[in-house]
């Protein structure tokens, strides 16, 4: 379904559907051979967060340190080949003694970020402007991943420490995240991204569609774009996921490999991939 | 015919008031949820099967509890586990602890198998609920005590137990053990999926508390016959 993804640019694609599983494991699949793929996923971020700092580098901003350390683990050890490569376009102060000169590979933002958590977030900022940068010059191609983008413009539960609510856009992930995402006229990579409801706040459960889920903003910022709708398995793909955990040793109950276990399964799932790697995972 | 059957649906008292009893009359037949049941044809069904179903067609039926499903799934150890485990009638929480274990228990053999050389792969065990339910069986005490007065004195006295006594001693003692040596910051599924795997190979916790029960029965074998 999504072969021809990583030869678009200038387009920003869409899965729309109440399953964003589907889409990052076929991602993960087809899109490993090209260079910077990078997954987020943006409804983590913006709820149940326990620290929000007031950002170092902008104060009326907010930072979230935990995500940004635990993503930037994730991105180094997918993407540590080609972070390697890659150099800095700018000189970076972290503090009066730290800095990172131009010219030194993107690893050292990383190590910065992870070593001192404060400065996390910022690094994971300028991790991005720099693949963006890097991008548009013809270097790279890249692939963003965002796992339920409708999270950028919905509302969140996310408080200062007086309980007052944060806005979404005063914190920080999001601005960096919404950069990113603009497509401009001479970009050399794709945007792939899905709307869920599944982890979302504040919307009802029927809404699946991207003009609900996205609202009226977020529709107009990633306009334009292609939409796919993502259903739940099909009988082939369904029996083709069912062989590959029984291959892999997954699905060890007896009665699941019988007939009427796999009946069960197709019952109790409805062919949602998600609930099907839930119930297979004690089965 | 209504007037007699009438008798026996009104609120019933026992002789005798239980514990913990069933308030049905017990007139009252249990639910019976297996698909083999009712797919048999009539034709297939012994002369006491017959019988049985004629019974039905007169007699009430309990109602069923909400735990009871004809899924092939289910499972009535892991079932009674689940209830044991539960705290505050917070079955949800019980049961997706006892999910996360099993899945946890699968997730490290499954890769022990998958590293294992293709001469060993054979003696892993992989399937959870085998584990689960061959740790259980290991635990289970074979003889137990019991406090018996004797001549103003009490005396531990060793005594066979039932067989619903040994499940429920195991069961208690894994759960008990889990809630309480355990670090502040491990898991309850991670804790009792490392108790299982070790009752496995008869190492562990439980495993010596089954053995200490042991020894004493064997050491107070002398009071045997204070057994009535």
């Amino acid at each position: 379904m999504l072969l021809g993804i990583a030869n678009f640019s200038d387009l920003c694609i869409f899965i729309c559907g109440m399953i964003s599983y589907v889409l990052l494991g076929t991602q993960g699949h087809k899109l490993l051979l090209r260079p910077t793929l990078f997954v987020l996923s943006a409804h983590l971020w913006l709820k149940n967060c326990r620290e929000l700092m007031p950002s170092s580098y902008n104060a009326s901003r907010f930072d979230q340190p935990v995500e940004a350390s635990v993503w930037l683990k994730n991105f180094r050890i997918t993407n540590e080949r080609f972070l390697k490569q890659m150099k800095t376009q700018q000189k970076y102060i972290w503090s009066k003694r730290e800095f990172t000169d131009e010219g030194h590979p993107l690893i050292e933002v990383i190590d910065q970020g992870l070593t001192r958590v404060k400065n996390a977030s910022d690094s994971v900022g300028i991790v991005l402007k720099e693949l963006k940068a890097q991008c548009q010059s013809g270097t790279f191609k890249l692939v963003v991943g965002v796992d339920g983008v409708n999270a950028l413009w919905g509302q969140t539960t996310l408080r200062k420490e007086d309980k007052s609510p944060v806005c979404v856009f005063y914190v920080s992930c999001t601005i960096q995240k919404l950069r990113l995402l603009k497509t401009g006229p001479s970009n050399n990579g794709a945007v792939v991204a899905t709307v869920t409801q599944t982890g979302s706040l504040f919307t009802p459960k029927a809404a699946y569609l991207p003009h609900e889920l996205l609202g009226k903003d977020g529709f107009d910022f990633l306009d334009p774009f292609l939409p796919i709708q993502v259903t739940g398995y099909s009988e082939r793909e369904f029996e083709s996921c069912y062989q590959y955990y029984k291959d892999r040793h997954w699905i060890q109950h007896e009665k699941a490999h019988t007939e009427d276990g796999k009946k069960e399964l197709i019952f109790l799932s409805n062919r949602n991939p998600a609930v099907l790697e839930r119930i297979c995972s004690f089965l | 015919m209504s007037a007699s059957i009438g008798r026996f649906l009104r609120p019933w008292c026992p002789g005798i008031l239980q514990a913990r009893w069933s308030k049905y009359n017990p007139y009252y037949l249990e639910p019976v949820v297996s698909k083999e049941y009712f797919n048999t044809p009539e034709t297939e069904l012994t002369d006491e099967q017959k019988a049985e179903r004629q019974l039905k067609t007169t007699h009430p039926i309990k109602a069923a509890p909400s735990n009871l499903t004809s899924s092939v799934f289910s499972d009535p150890l892991v079932s009674k586990f689940i209830n044991m485990m539960m705290k505050d009638g917070n079955k949800v929480l019980a049961r997706s602890i006892m999910t996360q274990t099993l899945e946890n228990i699968k997730r490290k053999q499954v890769e022990k198998y998958h590293k294992a050389p293709p001469s060993e792969k054979d003696g892993i065990e992989c399937n959870p609920y085998t584990i689960f339910h061959q740790a259980l069986e290991n635990c289970k005490p074979v003889i137990g005590l019991t406090s018996i007065q004797r001549g103003g004195k009490n005396y531990q006295v060793p005594t066979p137990l039932t067989d619903s006594r040994r499940r429920f001693l195991a069961m208690k003692w894994l759960i008990t053990e889990c809630r309480e040596n355990k670090h502040r910051r491990t898991h309850m599924y991670e804790k009792l999926s490392q108790e299982l795997l070790s009752a496995l190979v008869n190492e562990g916790n439980v495993i010596k508390r089954k053995h200490d029960l042991h020894k004493m029965a064997e050491a107070n074998r002398a009071f045997a016959h204070y057994r009535w």
